[in-house]
């Protein structure tokens, strides 16, 4: 810095709980010899509206430049002291946290003043370096992607259209719906009683038909994706229309007349339909569809057709979209039930899942509705139902979690079955019985209805006869039983279906270790995912229920209403690129996590909204041509610099970089007055990551006895910050420095306790090793 | 062939044997031998190679200490001699070898522990280090090396075994204990399945039980008697409604089960029905035409395999038994 800085220092009293025991004097004595300051005022209270004078009073009369105010936490009253300085830019000030980490946590008096005035030096040469910044004002394009027409995808179509949103809903599947216009009854726990789940979903589709602000895609997915200032830019693809439909008028000729069947996916296999076909009588849209993998293209269907609206010719369409957000509503799919051949789903007939079991219970399903063993025809004298058929399984092969519905839809379809064929006796063999809430209301009513419950996992199933045989052991009495039956049904796991796991991918969205879609946070952020303007809801996030998923879907729209109408403005702290630096290798684009960063002609751009400032991608640039705005690593050498100044030998100083996480535990120990020892120096950084080796290079050979890295372990670059840990503790054994010296530990925000501990101990520690 | 994801060797093999194979059926060794000399498999005999102590591991004679130190010991003699291929006969060597090989990588105050027992009583030449041997790709059992193989059996065929009604016996050792190093699955195992495959002799594709043990449960077989063999009786039964000629299986512990033990069960069954009790590398080795007695070793068989050399029309000289005292 050539030029001289005008810098006021402000010291707050705050009524006694920081004088009382910081001898703010001797600070003031010890300031007023540095010539950049050129004012120091004492306050009781500075929050105060009389605090707001004399900090605008000293700002004009002195002309400061910048000004620090030695005080509480900035979570405290940053934003009241970013108003009071005002009329100069309200990013040229520091705050030295001399309360909570320093007042609150010293008990001795000589100790807390010689901390505080560390403290209030390191803030002075720190906000040199400040920038005047300006929030950035932000702007969301008001139009969405939802890629799923379940009952998910439509609730959050019909919810974004309704708030004046343009939707492209887009649906890999010829007919919209899902899995709730397949299930056939849903049940409502109040009313102890199966309703019609067509009825429920009908009039929701019909909404979404009729939005005009509403674009149903069908037989399309989502091919591409690239983020591009805040946007992204889609590319779809919609399976060849071979069926004209604004020609067919669903006449049904060509069915009729095609020859080519496959096994039909409405009814989960049980039957074939044509290879021209209409997916089934209530199907959203009504035109008939063709399956092109079964189609032999002999022609049958043209020549019947009296309109002309088949075309066996036609290719398929690429269509390219910009919208501001994306919701991925991709929904699940079934456990594949042939993993389990102990089960014999693929190979007996009379082992059917709980969908096919809900298709064969349809009214239009392949039985109309009549119960029926496959293999014979009749009524069953006995149904068992498997539970956990890949849920709840520790083999490598299963999923270990628990999915959530299936207790429900057992006793849903053995309560179904017994209402119809009060003489079928029902048995369901479950690990634990799962109903929260108002099912287990549902629960004890069916059990009175006398459906049977036995607990334990069938090991296999066999045929003897004319029937199935069911092996299992009851863990209640420890007995080993062999049940016959007519018809077996698993309840197979719901897993994350092909397209959540491909829209993911495609989207850039990390997946949990059980292939779902991530939320940001799964208990406070629970529709986000970690890029910025892509949301998740459903299944696609994990198991659940109809009524959760509309919850969810819900919810997503008002997250994207948020940003599209809360006119957005966003915090500086935003990585900037040095164009003259950057060879636009690319390497920030792929590290970055949030996708922040994406390629322009001859530039790399930074996206406002997306970029958290984490500052991740400062280390991977090989040319250091990234910094954070109002950042930069002269700043932060600064703080440390200031930490230090005027250190005597016989002092031992801690420096602790903590990250927000880890700042919020330090503000912990102090409210609740945990001692800490007054070696501990804090700064506050964004991320662990952004302290590099130079910094802690700089802390360790110009006075500090120690460094400490506290990092809050629950992000995806854990593995990484603590491999650079260990690069960096090899590098200071290269330059003949302890790596003893620097130590990182985990932070969380109730553990300040702990924090304190650790803080002791490494205090302790780096006594013994300076001797 | 599906997707391996572990290595299998081919050379530089240890060919680890089994005390069961050794003492109860030693034609699976001159078996396998046979096989491997076939199919161009590098490997040695070490005769320094001590047990594993599964069986007694599993009788709690041996703790899981001792038998980790044991396994260091005959880990050193293996890279040693520059075989660290470790190949075993039994589903159990196989299983052991793998945890030993796995807690002297992971647990450093069992490694620690084990090299200070070492140091101290002068055998330094047996200390372990950390990744010396690696458990999924240096551990791979005899089926493994067959499977990866199996494409060049047919190249050596002498003899037709096609129309055998043959049902297949995974051992649970190598299927069960380390999931992950496991082909062809293990809840419908089908490694030694594919083998069979490649030699026109295709196995049941599932028989009632299929995935059920043996029921020998090692101490349980003589500690637990009527337990044990209660254990078998499902799958000797399922094997009987099948009307199978051959139970194959690829573990020592197995063939004794179903083998030595198989006049018992059908008394305690009072149901009746020959098969016969081969190792997968027998029947390789008979495919590719070995001597019946020389290399398979049928005389050490309790169920006697001429029946079904007779089925098959395979010529055989039955002085070859010198095991067995016949009237002249």
């Amino acid at each position: 810095m050539s030029q001289k800085n005008r810098i006021g220092v402000f010291l707050c009293h705050c009524g006694g709980n920081i004088s009382d025991y910081v001898n703010l004097e001797e600070i003031e004595e010890k300031l007023s010899e540095n010539e950049e300051i050129c004012s120091i005022k004492h306050h009781e209270n500075l929050c105060s509206l009389e605090g707001r004078n004399i900090i605008k009073d000293q700002i004009l009369r002195e002309n400061l430049d910048r000004v620090v105010i030695s005080a509480c936490s900035k979570i405290t009253h940053g934003a009241t002291f970013e108003k009071y300085i005002k009329p100069l830019n309200p990013y040229l000030y520091e705050m030295p946290n001399v309360r909570e980490q320093c007042s609150w946590v010293t008990n001795d008096t000589g100790k807390a003043t010689k901390k505080a005035l560390s403290l209030i030096n390191s803030a002075i040469e720190s906000v040199k370096y400040n920038e005047p910044l300006k929030k950035i004002p932000t702007t969301v394009k008001d139009s969405v992607l939802v890629i799923g027409a379940g009952i998910s995808g439509i609730t959050t179509a019909n919810s974004l259209a309704k708030q004046g949103m343009k939707v492209t809903l887009i649906e890999k599947r010829p007919a919209v719906g899902g899995a709730m216009i397949q299930v056939g009854k849903v049940f409502t726990p109040d009313k102890m009683s199966e309703d019609c789940a067509a009825c429920l979903l009908n009039p929701v589709i019909d909404e979404m038909v009729h939005n005009e602000n509403i674009t149903l895609l069908t037989n399309t997915v989502l091919e591409r994706s690239t983020r591009n200032s805040g946007n992204f830019d889609v590319i779809l693809r919609k399976k060849p229309e071979y069926v004209n439909p604004e020609k067919c008028t669903s006449c049904g000729n060509c069915t009729h007349a095609c020859p080519t069947f496959a096994p039909d996916e409405w009814n989960e296999g049980l039957n074939s339909r044509k290879a021209i076909y209409k997916p089934f009588p209530q199907a959203v849209p009504s035109t008939y569809t063709l399956d092109d993998e079964a189609c032999i293209k002999c022609g049958a269907c043209i020549n019947v057709c009296p309109t002309n609206a088949i075309h066996l010719d036609a290719i398929d369409e690429i269509i390219s979209l910009t919208v501001g957000s994306v919701v991925i509503a991709t929904g699940h799919q079934r456990f594949d039930t042939s993993k389990r051949p102990e089960y014999g789903h693929s190979f007996y007939e009379d082992v059917v899942s709980q969908m096919q079991l809900a298709r064969l219970m349809g009214v239009n399903g392949p039985t109309d509705g009549h119960l029926q063993v496959p293999s014979t025809g009749k009524v069953p004298r006995r149904v068992v139902m498997i539970q956990c058929v890949g849920s709840r399984d520790q083999m490598p092969d299963a999923h270990k979690y628990c999915s959530k519905v299936c207790c429900m839809v057992a006793l849903k379809n053995a309560n179904l079955i017994h209402s119809h064929y009060p003489d079928t006796e029902v048995i369901i063999c479950y690990t634990d019985i799962r109903t929260p809430g108002v099912y287990e209301k549902y629960y004890k009513y069916v059990q009175d209805n006398g459906i049977q419950l036995i607990r334990g996992r069938p090991g296999e199933i066999t045929r003897e006869d004319d029937h199935m045989l069911v092996r299992i052991e009851d863990t209640i009495t420890h007995t080993k039983q062999e049940i016959p039956t007519d018809l077996v049904v698993l309840s197979a796991a719901l897993e994350s279906s092909e397209g959540t796991i491909d829209a993911a991918k495609t989207l850039g969205v990390p997946l949990t270790e059980d292939k779902f879609v991530k939320e940001k946070h799964p208990k406070m952020q629970p529709v986000s995912t970690d890029i910025e303007g892509i949301f998740v809801c459903g299944t696609a996030q994990g198991p659940k229920d109809i009524t959760d998923s509309i919850i969810q879907a819900n919810t997503a729209a008002t997250k994207i209403s948020e940003l599209v109408n809360g006119g957005l403005e966003v915090e500086p702290f935003i990585a900037t690129i040095n164009v003259k630096k950057c060879v636009l290798c690319g390497t920030c684009i792929d590290n970055c996590r949030y996708q922040a960063l994406t390629m322009n002609k001859h530039s790399v751009r930074v996206g406002p909204i997306a970029c958290t400032g984490c500052g991740d991608c400062i280390i991977t640039c090989p040319e250091e041509a990234i910094s954070i705005q109002g950042q930069s690593d002269e700043k932060l050498e600064a703080s440390i610099a200031g930490l230090l100044k005027d250190k005597p030998d016989d002092e031992q100083i801690i420096i602790a970089f903590l990250d927000d996480i880890g700042n919020v535990s330090a503000n912990n120990m102090g409210i609740n007055r945990v001692a800490c020892p007054s070696s501990i120096r804090i700064i506050n950084v964004p991320f662990i990551n952004r302290v590099k080796y130079r910094h802690i290079k700089y802390a360790l050979t110009h006075g500090a006895d120690g460094v400490f890295l506290g990092e809050y372990p629950d992000t995806p670059k854990h593995n990484d910050i603590r491999e650079n840990v260990k690069v960096m503790k090899k590098h200071l054994e290269e330059d003949g420095i302890n790596p003893e010296r620097l130590l990182i530990h985990s932070v969380f925000i109730p553990y300040f306790r702990g924090l304190a501990n650790q803080f002791k101990e490494f205090d302790e520690e780096l006594q013994v090793l300076s001797k | 062939m599906e997707e391996i994801k572990k290595f299998i060797p081919t050379e530089k093999i240890t060919l680890f044997r089994s005390c069961l194979v050794s003492a109860e059926y030693p034609g699976v060794e001159a078996s396998t031998k046979y096989v491997f000399d076939k199919l161009g498999v590098e490997y040695v005999i070490d005769r320094n190679q001590s047990c594993c102590t599964g069986l007694g591991h599993y009788y709690d004679i041996f703790d899981e200490l001792s038998t980790t130190a044991l396994a260091a010991r005959n880990f050193s003699y293996a890279i040693k001699n520059n075989h660290k291929q470790y190949v075993p006969m039994c589903a159990t060597c196989y299983a052991i070898l793998k945890t030993s090989a796995k807690n002297l990588n992971e647990k450093e105050d069992v490694r620690e522990k084990i090299n200070k027992a070492f140091r101290e009583n002068g055998l330094e030449e047996f200390q372990y280090t950390k990744g010396d041997i690696d458990p999924t790709n240096d551990i791979t059992h005899v089926v493994d090396v067959l499977y990866y193989l199996k494409d060049k059996i047919p190249e050596h065929k002498q003899r037709d075994i096609s129309g055998l009604n043959i049902a297949t016996h995974h051992g649970c050792h190598y299927c069960k204990v380390h999931y992950d190093d496991t082909l062809c699955g293990y809840r419908n195992p089908e490694v030694i399945d594919k083998i069979c495959e490649v030699m026109d002799s295709p196995a049941l594709k599932w028989y009632d039980q299929k995935p059920r043990h043996c029921g020998g449960g090692f101490r349980q077989r003589y500690a637990n008697r009527d337990l044990s063999l209660d254990a078998t009786v499902d799958k000797f039964l399922s094997l009987h409604r099948e009307k199978i000629d051959v139970l194959l299986v690829m573990c020592p512990n197995c063939q004794v089960q179903f083998d030595r033990y198989q006049y018992v069960l059908e008394e305690k069954t009072g149901d009746k029905h020959y098969y016969a009790v081969l190792n997968i590398a027998q029947l390789v080795a008979l495919y590719m035409g070995a001597d019946s007695y020389k290399v398979l070793g049928i005389q050490t068989h309790t169920v006697n395999l001429e029946p079904l050399l007779d089925k098959l029309a395979i010529e055989y000289n039955p002085k070859g038994d010198t095991l067995h005292v016949t009237e002249e």
